[in-house]
């Protein structure tokens, strides 16, 4: 089990070095860098000595390799250096906005889970009937539906035909004089309308995967077996069928976790959500290379953790995935 | 389950389809009428004014900001050399009065004696060397105005006394002292210690009506007026700026009078404009601001080389067309490089007719034929093909490209577009790598165009991307950049007008005008050649009477 954990996490930071090097790269070979972002916008040219001391400023001026490796010396004391554009501390910038993406995201992840998993398995148990195909094209729908036309339609029934929900923002402007009760109230009714818009397609997500993952196993001899020896159908589900059902479920919970701290740009801005995914599209379009880079930087790691968590959970869960160890 | 989320689906479904037709329905916060005898010019003080600000503000430092939402909010928070009236001319502002010196290359301002900072000093003279010193310093990235002070002398400026000061230019020129409205003074106590690039951009101690309560990045900045404001103290005691970056999301922050102005999309304003809904609460304003649209061609191509080949290429666009369909009628059609309401424009420049027939005679003429039979012109056994540079991000940008796409194919010149991101297109224009491009541009509310048709100004350099030289518009435009007299400033562009339009280097298309919204609640409100915003009043002289003011009341 050790090397097994050994040999994960080597190729966890052989990876993440590959991936910085890869994303350096290219947003490095985009066309623009953080200065054509100002040019041609205005009445009066900027004379060539301002872009030149901003070049110098910024570390443009050297070469690209050594601009990797300030970025990574820096990096691994968390220091990402300064926005191009405000010129704040990425750190500061990035703690600031990660914390909003991740509470809308937790709620939505947790929200759809709880609802997607049990309708995965309801359907899985309804396997060949009516029901099950219209819950299969219902799902694919939901999925299907952009979530743009949803936000502006959720919008339109609880924000302006009655009042019932904020319309954007994370709080009211009232909330610094509202009492610990009143802030936690205020903040979730302004999550009600983002969460919901970013819930249903992870629903339709979560509960095609669980259905499909439990159909799989529902089909086994053991399944028929329980069946046989005159358990419920419940209890067949969830004791026999679903427990089996796991591995797969832990494969997408290691692709769920990055994605809660990875924003929604459109949720983002629609509901002007001051979050993370809104951040990374002005840093790209802005060639924000510290923004972008410590961005990304967070996303692998958190996808890294989560894979080698899932990898960790997968040995414990399954014996066969040891048995590498066993052999050596 | 399923059968309850079709049923969800189906309502969601129902309710997009009854949406339009049944527009008459009242949002739930239109406030009642509006009290007749507000309606009196008569200013009332106090109240909040809650204003929409499109993106983030980036800096408060107003030497180093370049956008137009940070420049929304410093204008309340610092006071500028010289303000610019409803007709964009220069009144005082921190300097009471000025003179003209050595037929332009000396400017001397005498400084309100009363002016205050927001921290209760004294505005002085060194102050205004200071701000210039600093905008002249390459490391200060004083990007945006920079350029305006090309030919400042700092050798020739200096304080002659606390309200006295000199200003020296290597060069005369005639927008110089409008230009002074750029220049927003800061105090050097504060400005000099630390750095200035990073340390002043969620700060401001400045010398306008307004200081800084707040700023909550990413959400919202909020100002208070100051009570020992020097001048005439503005109506409104406080302004919230809101960020909101989502159009839609805006308007209906709007009609519920959650904020109390927005810019509106051209969808939006023909959609609502009209809707007797909004009667009570939002006033559409629509107006016509110093920007325009045009393609640059690319006068290094040898295809575009050839005046006639671009001529034909320009009779291409439907202008009407674009005017009524992409933008409902709220577009007018440019002639030349100057707006209709300068006066530089020349009124009897014609507006280049859509002729498609007049345009395939031009290119036969230019030696432009099918010779092959497959549809597309070709000279010498080259194809005439074009790629045109959109910017991403606009619908109407696209339509435009695909409606000028299908004019061209039909006399036989293929248009393919390439949609970009504002950084990648600009990259490739200013590097020369592009044949045309089709972008929007602001101008200042002097018409000098040295910058977009001098021969100097060519890529890296300035932004004459289409590489345009000649030598007669290079001596007119010189000449009349310096010249103080705006009758003859004025001949010599009409003259400039007429030959840029037959070279046709850039193609100047439509002015689309703004349109906004604002809530009924705000009076005083009045529009300017920049629109609602950088002239003196403009959004100083706007109130919100007693009985209507909504944001005052919760918790604030």
């Amino acid at each position: 089990m050790t090397t097994y954990l050994v040999r994960r996490i080597l190729y966890a930071v052989l990876t993440f070095l590959g991936i910085t090097v890869a994303t350096f790269a290219l947003i490095h070979s985009v066309p623009g860098d953080p200065i054509t972002f100002y040019l041609g916008r205005g009445m009066h040219s900027v004379p060539p000595e301002v872009l030149a001391a901003m070049r110098r400023e910024l570390h443009l001026d050297e070469p690209l390799p050594q601009q990797y490796l300030r970025w990574l010396k820096g990096s691994v004391t968390f220091d990402f250096g300064r926005s191009t554009v405000d010129r704040r501390a990425v750190r500061d910038v990035v703690l600031e906005k990660l914390p909003n993406t991740f509470q809308l995201n937790l709620f939505a992840f947790l929200l759809a889970a709880s609802l997607g998993v049990p309708i995965g398995l309801w359907s899985a148990s309804r396997s060949g009937r009516l029901t099950e195909r219209l819950s299969a094209v219902g799902f694919f729908l939901l999925y299907s539906l952009p979530s743009f036309w949803v936000a502006l339609i959720l919008i339109q029934l609880f924000s302006v035909r009655v009042d019932w929900l904020p319309l954007f923002g994370m709080n009211s402007d009232d909330y610094p004089s509202l009492g610990w009760g009143g802030q936690l109230v205020d903040r979730l009714k302004h999550m009600v309308l983002p969460v919901l818009t970013l819930t249903y397609a992870q629903l339709a997500i979560f509960a095609r995967f669980s259905k499909s993952a439990v159909s799989e196993v529902i089909r086994q001899d053991y399944i028929t077996a329980a069946r046989a020896k005159g358990a419920g159908t419940a209890a067949v589900l969830w004791r026999h069928a679903f427990r089996n059902a796991l591995l797969p479920l832990i494969t997408l919970l290691g692709l769920v976790i990055p994605y809660l701290m990875s924003g929604s740009v459109i949720v983002e801005q629609i509901f002007q959500w001051d979050g993370v995914g809104l951040l990374y599209y002005n840093s790209i379009l802005a060639r924000d290379y510290p923004v972008v880079m410590a961005l990304t930087v967070v996303t692998a790691v958190l996808t890294l953790i989560a894979s080698l968590l899932a990898d960790i959970l997968y040995a414990f869960a399954d014996p066969r995935v040891r048995l590498g160890e066993g052999t050596r | 389950m399923s059968r309850r989320s079709a049923a969800l689906i189906a309502l969601l479904l129902c309710f997009a389809c009854l949406r339009d037709e049944q527009p008459a329905q009242q949002p739930s916060r239109t406030p009642k009428k509006p009290a007749a005898a507000a309606d009196a010019g008569t200013p009332q003080e106090g109240g909040t004014l809650v204003r929409r600000i499109e993106a983030d503000v980036v800096t408060l430092n107003p030497i180093t900001s370049t956008s137009t939402y940070d420049r929304q909010v410093v204008d309340y928070l610092f006071t500028p050399m010289v303000y610019l009236d409803q007709d964009l001319e220069p009144i005082p502002g921190l300097a009471d009065s000025w003179e003209i010196l050595e037929g332009g290359r000396l400017y001397r301002f005498e400084l309100n004696q009363k002016a205050t900072f927001a921290d209760g000093t004294p505005v002085k003279a060194s102050d205004v060397v200071f701000t210039l010193k600093k905008i002249f310093d390459p490391t200060s990235e004083a990007l945006q105005i920079i350029g305006a002070f090309e030919y400042l002398d700092l050798a020739r400026t200096r304080a002659v006394d606390d309200d006295t000061v000199e200003i020296g230019f290597r060069q005369p020129l005639a927008a110089q002292l409008i230009r002074f409205h750029d220049v927003m003074v800061l105090p050097e106590h504060v400005y000099s210690k630390g750095k200035f690039r990073e340390d002043f951009n969620s700060t401001a101690v400045g010398s306008g009506p307004y200081r800084l309560v707040k700023r909550d990045p990413g959400k919202e900045v909020i100002i208070e007026r100051r009570e020992d404001y020097w001048r005439e103290k503005p109506p409104l005691k406080r302004v919230i700026f809101k960020v909101i970056s989502d159009h839609a999301t805006a308007w209906n922050a709007l009609r519920r009078g959650d904020i109390d102005e927005t810019r509106l999309s051209s969808d939006v304003w023909r959609r609502e404009h009209q809707n007797p809904q909004y009667a009570n609460s939002v006033d559409f304003r629509r107006f016509y601001t110093m920007s325009y649209n045009f393609i640059a061609w690319n006068l290094r191509t040898p295809r575009l080389a050839d005046k006639r080949v671009r001529q034909a290429l320009s009779m291409c666009i439907p202008t009407q067309s674009v005017i009524n369909d992409l933008y409902y009628g709220t577009a007018r059609a440019m002639s030349g490089p100057f707006t209709p309401d300068s006066f530089a424009y020349n009124p009897t420049v014609p507006v280049i007719r859509h002729d498609l027939t007049g345009a395939k005679r031009l290119l036969t003429n230019a030696g432009w034929m099918d010779s092959n039979g497959d549809g597309v012109v070709d000279s010498k056994g080259k194809p005439l093909k074009i790629e045109l540079i959109l910017m991403a991000g606009n619908a109407t940008t696209l339509q435009f490209g695909q409606m000028l796409q299908g004019e061209m194919k039909k006399i036989g010149v293929q248009l393919e577009l390439s949609v970009l991101d504002f950084s990648s297109a600009i990259q490739r224009i200013m590097n020369g790598n592009y044949e045309a491009a089709y972008f929007g541009y602001d101008l200042d509310n002097d018409p000098d165009p040295f910058n977009i048709l001098h021969s100097s100004q060519v890529p890296p350099r300035g932004q004459n991307f289409a590489y345009y030289a000649n030598p007669e518009i290079d001596r007119i435009i010189v000449q009349a950049r310096s010249e103080m007299d705006r009758s003859k400033r004025k001949d010599l562009y009409w003259r400039l007008h007429e030959i840029v339009a037959a070279d046709q280097p850039y193609t100047f298309t439509v002015q689309v005008s703004s349109k906004w919204g604002l809530h009924k609640r705000v009076r005083g409100a009045e529009v300017s050649g920049y629109g609602l915003y950088r002239w003196f009043p403009g959004p100083l002289g706007w109130w919100i009477p007693r009985d209507q003011r909504a944001h005052d009341r919760a918790g604030q």
